[in-house]
């Protein structure tokens, strides 16, 4: 009961308060970043000691390279050094590097594309009908006022990053 | 000749030899499950899990392109092991496909592994679409000057054009949606309407493929999906596996579509999320990315070549790639382009009847062309020469 109450009351707060644009810009941010990701739970298997049968890549390069290229040992050695250490390159590190390169087009850079010439769409966040009004707090769109209630039961303002 | 074709695809990799009538199309990754604890699956292994809720993938690609090195090389041991191929790799040559305007580190990395690590004979690294617009030309017997290659995939789409079997690399656009966004988002649209399905990737995934279409009226869509009872003809019912009595998800017929679920199933109500997903390879707009759908990108591309080539171009266009499957895309793909064109040219779309394994084939073909050895660098050329020789050869 209490509980009911006090939700009551911190609706109504949060339901005057107004987000920022950048935290707006956050928000979608994250919603877009979400949309890459590759797993949405925790390793189901992380709670387990690694099995011996797990792969150690770079051990196996430095078996499988002994006896079977000409090369000098030396040459091998730093080669395989430096082949270690670029596997451990992230998507944004290349990127960084592609950066710094700054060969002249075309390259990953000028592949890219730029906005549409077409006006947006807009849809209501709940249903997905189109929509033609913005929540006020937070500048998400919705269509009706059932959908605007249940926008504030549940996302407006809920995870504020 | 032994050859090995790998269309290494950030989704799927589809791998034969070059004498092999289709490709195995593999799960690019490795995958653990929520009730199998015992093990990992690798690749195609995830056909012998039996409950494939909850699943766990580790990707070697990232954005496109490979930065996991140690999981794509439990997936190609797998490969080219005992299980599958068993290449004798001293005397295999490989076509190896990689994404365009692959970063200088994975390249030389790529060629470290092939012929250091495994040790093929010889090697050719290509872009998929190189492949699919070699097939398309092989199999017309008129031999088109241009090819305007479509390839929809995983991580993201790209245009890519080419005269006379070379790339114009100048002109190549690239969309960020892909299959996996498509996915993401139903998973996170589900998730909030309906049901929380965040961690079910499969499923959502299968459930995308059964029943997501490209619409080619979508106003008047969103306005059938509106409707209620029978008038509602977008509606289905999708009964979710249980993976004890139902083992695989699946669209109720449309006469059964009641949108409540029967017994003890799980159902997911598809309603306008049957065609508002893929409407994101039109509109990236709609979800927020910054970025012209791929028709607009089409004709960016087309308008960045030389006048007398853009009537070429527009004349042959090829679809390749997982997302052509999605029923509707063709169509709807001719309806956008040919409203953006000038209307003096004729715009002409294939879409093969595979669009996922069409790069592999023209991979086989291109095995049995006269100049094919002239292509590939040998393990001796690499050993004398290093990686200069492979820039200076494979165009990706
Ligand atoms: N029948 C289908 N309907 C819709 N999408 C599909 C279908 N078949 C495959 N896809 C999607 O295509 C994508 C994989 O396409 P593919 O061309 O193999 O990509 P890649 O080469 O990047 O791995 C996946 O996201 C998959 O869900
Ligand atoms: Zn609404
Ligand atoms: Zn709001």
């Amino acid at each position: 009961m209490a509980d009911k109450r006090e939700s009551g009351r911190v609706k109504e707060l949060q339901q005057r308060r107004i987000l920022d644009e950048p935290a707006r810009r956050r928000r979608q941010r994250k919603a877009l970043e979400a949309l890459e990701q590759d797993n949405f739970q925790d390793d189901p298997h992380a709670d387990l000691k690694m099995s011996k049968k797990a792969p150690k890549f770079e051990e196996s390069i430095e078996i499988g390279n002994i006896g079977q290229i000409s090369s000098a040992k030396k040459k091998k050695k730093n080669r395989t050094e430096y082949f270690k250490y670029r596997l451990k390159k992230s998507f944004a590190a290349l990127i960084e590097e592609e950066q710094l390169l700054s060969t002249d087009p075309p390259n990953y850079f000028s592949a890219s594309t730029p906005p549409s010439k077409f006006p947006e769409r807009h849809f209501c966040a709940v249903c997905g009908f189109p929509s033609s009004y913005i929540c006020v707090s937070c500048g998400s769109r919705y269509c009706s006022v059932k959908c605007l209630g249940t926008h504030q039961d549940t996302r407006c303002l809920k995870w504020t990053a | 000749m032994v050859v090995i074709v790998l269309d290494n695809g950030a989704g799927t990799a589809k791998v034969g030899y070059s004498t092999d009538k289709q490709p195995r199309v593999i799960p690019n990754c490795v995958t653990k499950a929520k009730n199998v604890r015992t093990r990992i699956f690798i690749g195609d292994q995830i056909d012998e899990c039996k409950d494939l809720s909850g699943l766990y993938y580790l990707l070697p690609f990232q954005k496109g392109y490979l930065v996991n090195w140690e999981v794509e090389k439990q997936v190609w041991d797998h490969m080219f092991g005992k299980d599958m191929l068993q290449v004798d790799f001293n005397e295999a040559s490989i076509i190896m496909t990689e994404p365009y305007f692959n970063f200088r580190s994975i390249q030389e990395a790529m060629n470290e592994i092939l012929f250091e690590e495994y040790q093929f004979k010889s090697v050719l690294r290509t872009n998929a679409s190189y492949l699919s617009q070699y097939k398309k030309n092989q199999d017309n017997s008129q031999n088109p000057l241009c090819t305007l290659v479509l390839d929809s995939g995983y991580s993201f789409s790209h245009i890519v054009p080419y005269l006379k079997g070379k790339k114009l690399a100048e002109a190549i656009k690239r969309v960020h949606v892909g299959g996996k966004l498509l996915t993401n988002h139903l998973k996170e649209v589900i998730s909030y309407r309906q049901l929380m399905v965040m961690d079910e990737t499969y499923v959502i995934n299968q459930l995308k493929e059964d029943v997501c279409y490209v619409s080619t009226q979508f106003m008047k869509d969103m306005e059938i999906a509106r409707k209620k009872g029978s008038e509602n003809t977008v509606m289905r019912d999708y009964v979710l596996p249980d993976y004890t009595h139902i083992t695989r998800g699946y669209v109720r017929p449309i006469e059964e579509t009641t949108g409540k679920a029967q017994g003890n199933e799980q159902i997911i109500r598809m309603n306008n999320e049957r065609f508002a997903i893929p409407e994101l390879l039109f509109h990236p707009s709609d979800v927020g990315i910054h970025e012209m759908g791929i028709a607009e990108a089409l004709m960016l591309s087309v308008e960045s070549t030389s006048k007398e080539m853009q009537p070429h171009l527009l004349g042959n266009i090829l679809l390749t790639g997982g997302n052509c499957y999605l029923p509707g895309f063709e169509e709807r793909f001719y309806m956008a382009v040919r409203s953006m064109a000038p209307t003096e040219f004729d715009i002409s779309m294939t879409l093969p009847k595979n669009p996922v394994t069409y790069a592999w084939e023209g991979g086989v073909q291109l095995a049995n062309d006269k100049d094919f050895e002239k292509m590939l660098v040998t393990r001796e050329q690499f050993e004398e020469y290093g990686h200069n020789i492979c820039l200076e050869k494979f165009d990706v």
